[in-house]
């Protein structure tokens, strides 16, 4: 039978319809129903200037705004060849890893609603508050930030917002062991999310998984390895792991954070002195720029006429996270509720999927739906 | 006597569900951020429980799109009484930067459902839903709960 | 067992007990950084009215600039007000308020230097799509080729254009290309109210004059422009930027006057109800009707509902060519005898 599930259900945070198809409690194929929030976020950004622009690309998605303006101001500053100040680029490192903390307890919090273990929630998310307050504290907004501009950053910052985050990253590091520690070594959640929801990695290139979903199963890719702010001044490492189930998904985030801790010591420790803001003027031309976001690979097109944007086209990571999941994961889970759990551990964002209108040959527009365009 | 029973049980055992009608999560994150420890909604007496059919009070997040235009009555029909919706964030009051040329939505959402209360901000700050909730929450919940009887 | 014993043992400390009388919120809970960016304070006294914050803003609700009520002490103060059920809390109209001291504040956000303004040049020429006749003459005119048509529409390529103004000369049709000055707005603002002013004072000087006017005649006067181009000239010093401007407004200015003759009226109060801005109202000391000029709209429903057509209402043009002389023709409004004829 099928079971549809969504898109206000108990298990899920927003509005999205999963359709399980069950054989007894087994579920043998899934199918995601997307629509629910397309606002038409590209077509209203189409003839603004940037600097309302920016703030639009950051109500794509609430979780990862902070990549969005990001991706965004880069994009034109590669329209008209210049690149932000290194002082700029090192706040834009500091605020970048600290939105990246938060997104990936916050997943990794649902990721444990969705297996009903409500210890390690609560942990998550008093870890991830001490996030918010460093983000809070730097930009004056703990979710919609308002941080880039185009050649730059908004604010400068000091000493009196250095030591406050430093000392928050330091007790997100304290309390980040031993909730590391219950996951990664207690027996119940371990039976509960290893060799469940695997993909390997065949399947993940050929779902296009992208960011820690992709990770997890073995694409050990990231693209703050080409970016060239980490590229000249920063010293990082890739996590990534084999075994591509829930429990390799979770960890490979868990396991992120730390990295994202050192790169922000290493951000406030050397970071440079001079403007932070350069003036920009706004040629006419094309970009394509991409960057890590949290969950994966966010990709910005844009096409500026003089000092309006003329076409944008916004790829988000969460589309072919999501459709890999309910190609490759979901597929012989032993239980309806592994399921839930399963596309929770791909760490959806429905707010970033829906933006695109297909019109099909007959003129009707339709949403995309499952695998993409149909 | 068995109603100030009721009023008294009422304000002080409220479940929640968090309806998303298209917004960009980030009202979303910011209640998942009071179930957190530090806020703990669950001391006043508040659960989320995110199914619409045992919930008294209905968070309205999100400028309401296409699709949500016939489902938001639905899913407060399913509701049952008494109940409240308090809306929150900027999108289902005015639509926010999504009501203008090129937007899909249908904002404000007091014209699918009837909305009680509502919090300004893109998103608010946590503290700022707790005080509203508590502000208006469990007398609004009494009080409705009267007039139905 | 032992896990037992370590309950009871918790108990008998009465940690719990402390912990549950000196109960309280954290402090951070309601505290706001510094840095935090709450809905933006207006001060009222330093706003200009330059409507900088509503253009800027990215949400299409969220500031109005409104004005007040003008009394005994001076005009009405104009100032933005902010909804908000719309602000998005980013802070970009604090940093666009041009005012020092800001009238806008929000957070520490203020960081406006003259090398990030929006505007990059003087002068602007933009077609306008309702008067453009797509003649091209324009197209072939352009030294430059900055003028192309794009979706059947003509566009000036801004960052081509050189600002020569030869389409202007060119454009057989007035006012299908504009030239538009993108400095001080503010001067040109009052330079505009400062004409309009002048002119508006002449005709209503004149009240005999259109009382007298009957239908299909004109009136016509000649009104010389220096009476006003030496205070012009204190506002923007180019004198050849302000006539310009002058000239711009004038010639698309089109005033329309309301009045009516007191003793006729048969004070039946029709009109009190009709007006959308509550400007007509009855004073019952002088049992006469009282129109508040300032807040009139000139929109005519009162002249149309008025039943003894005691109100009378003018539509009066301006032409302001090279010779430095405003022509006047004022001529009564056929709007009633139309809807008649249907």
């Amino acid at each position: 039978m099928i079971l549809p599930i969504g898109p206000i259900h108990p298990a899920l945070k927003e509005p999205i319809r999963l359709k399980l198809q069950t054989e007894g409690e087994r579920v043998v194929k899934a199918e995601i129903e997307y629509g629910y929030v397309h606002r038409g976020i590209e077509k209203i950004i189409e003839g603004q200037t940037w600097q309302r622009g920016i703030y639009l690309s950051e109500r794509v998605c609430g979780i990862c705004s902070y990549e969005h303006t990001q991706t965004f101001a880069e994009t034109i500053e590669n329209i008209c060849g210049v690149q932000a100040p290194p002082r700029a680029q090192f706040l834009r490192v500091i605020t970048n890893e600290l939105d990246r903390i938060q997104s990936h307890l916050l997943g990794n919090s649902t990721f444990f609603k969705s297996m009903d273990h409500e210890t390690l929630f609560m942990k998550v998310l008093e870890l991830r508050e001490y996030a918010m307050d460093a983000i809070e504290l730097l930009t004056g907004n703990r979710v919609n930030m308002g941080w880039n501009v185009v050649g730059g950053v908004r604010m400068d910052a000091d000493e009196r917002h250095f030591k406050p985050i430093l000392e928050n990253i330091k007790k997100i590091e304290e309390g980040f062991e031993r909730t590391r520690e219950i996951y990664a070594e207690g027996p119940a959640l371990g039976l509960r999310s290893k060799g469940v929801g695997v993909m390997t990695k065949k399947e993940a290139i050929r779902g296009r998984a992208v960011g820690p979903i992709g990770r997890g199963s073995g694409i050990k890719y990231d693209y703050r390895e080409d970016h060239y702010t980490y590229k000249d001044y920063f010293d990082f490492k890739t996590i990534w792991r084999k075994e591509g189930d829930n429990y390799a998904r979770t960890l490979n985030r868990f396991d992120e954070i730390p990295e994202s801790i050192s790169l922000i010591r290493q951000a406030i420790d050397n970071i440079p002195k001079g403007d932070i803001r350069v003036p920009v003027e706004i040629k006419s031309g094309y970009a394509q720029w991409r960057n890590e976001a949290p969950r994966g690979e966010v990709t910005y097109t844009i096409e500026t006429n003089g000092n309006l944007i003329k076409h944008i086209s916004i790829r988000t990571p969460s589309i072919p996270n999501m459709d890999s999941c309910a190609k490759y994961m979901i597929r012989d889970v032993p239980t309806v509720s592994d399921a839930v759990s399963t596309y929770a551990s791909c760490d959806p964002c429905v707010a970033c999927a829906e933006r695109i209108a297909v019109t099909n040959e007959h003129g009707k527009t339709y949403l995309t739906d499952i695998g993409g365009v149909k | 006597m068995l109603d100030s029973i009721k009023d008294v049980v009422r304000k002080s055992s409220i479940h929640v569900c968090i309806v998303n009608c298209g917004g960009c999560n980030g009202c979303d994150v910011e209640c998942v951020a009071l179930l957190s420890p530090r806020y703990d909604l669950e001391q006043y007496g508040i659960y989320v429980h995110n199914n619409p059919r045992e919930a008294d009070v209905l968070l309205l997040t999100g400028a309401v799109t296409e699709q949500w235009r016939e489902n938001l009555k639905r899913v407060y029909d399913k509701a049952p009484e008494p109940k409240i919706v308090v809306s929150i964030g900027n999108c289902p009051i005015s639509g926010d930067v999504f009501n203008q040329e090129g937007g899909h939505v249908y904002a404000p959402a007091s014209d699918f459902v009837p909305v009680d209360a509502a919090v300004p901000g893109c998103p608010p700050r946590p503290s700022e839903i707790l005080e509203a909730i508590l502000a208006v929450g469990p007398q609004a919940i009494a009080d409705r709960g009267r007039e139905k009887k | 067992m032992s896990s037992l014993m370590w309950y009871i043992y918790d108990f008998a400390r009465k940690a719990w007990t402390d912990a549950f009388t000196n109960a309280k919120s954290l402090p951070e809970l309601a505290e706001k950084p510094i840095r935090f960016r709450d809905f933006p304070k207006v001060n009222k006294e330093y706003c200009i009215g330059c409507g900088a914050c509503t253009v800027s803003c990215p949400s299409p609700n969220a500031i109005k600039i409104v004005r007040e009520k003008d009394d005994e002490s001076g005009e009405g103060l104009t100032y933005p007000v902010i909804t908000p059920g719309a602000c998005i809390r980013c802070g970009f109209c604090a940093e666009v308020c041009p005012t020092d001291p800001k009238t806008l504040e929000c957070g520490e956000n203020h960081l406006i230097q003259p090398e990030f303004n929006i505007i990059p040049s003087k002068k602007q020429y933009i077609v306008d799509d309702y008067l453009c006749i797509k003649c091209k003459k324009c197209m072939k005119k352009c030294p430059v080729g900055a003028i192309s048509l794009v979706n059947d529409k003509l566009h000036v390529d801004q960052l081509n254009c050189i600002a020569c103004g030869e389409c202007i000369d060119v454009c057989p049709v007035n006012g299908a290309m504009k030239e538009v000055f993108v400095e001080n707005f503010n001067g040109q603002k009052d330079l505009i109210l400062l004409a309009v002013n002048y002119i508006e004072d002449f005709v209503n000087s004149k009240e005999e004059d259109l009382r007298a006017l009957e239908k299909d005649s004109l009136l016509q006067y000649d009104l010389p422009l220096d009476d006003i181009m030496d205070e012009a000239l204190k506002i923007i010093p180019d004198e050849e930027v302000s006539f310009q401007i002058i000239s711009n407004a004038i010639n698309r200015l089109k005033i329309r006057i309301i009045d009516w003759d007191k003793d006729n009226c048969k004070k039946c109060q029709l009109c009190i109800p009709d007006c959308p801005t509550g400007c007509i109202s009855f004073d019952e000391n002088a049992d006469t009707i009282v129109r508040d000029k300032d807040r009139c709209l000139r929109c005519s429903i009162c002249y149309q509902t008025c039943p003894f057509s005691v109100i009378k209402y003018f539509i009066a043009k301006f032409s302001l060519a090279d010779d430095r002389i405003i022509h006047v023709t004022v001529k009564a409004s056929n709007l009633n005898e139309e809807i008649l004829m249907e």
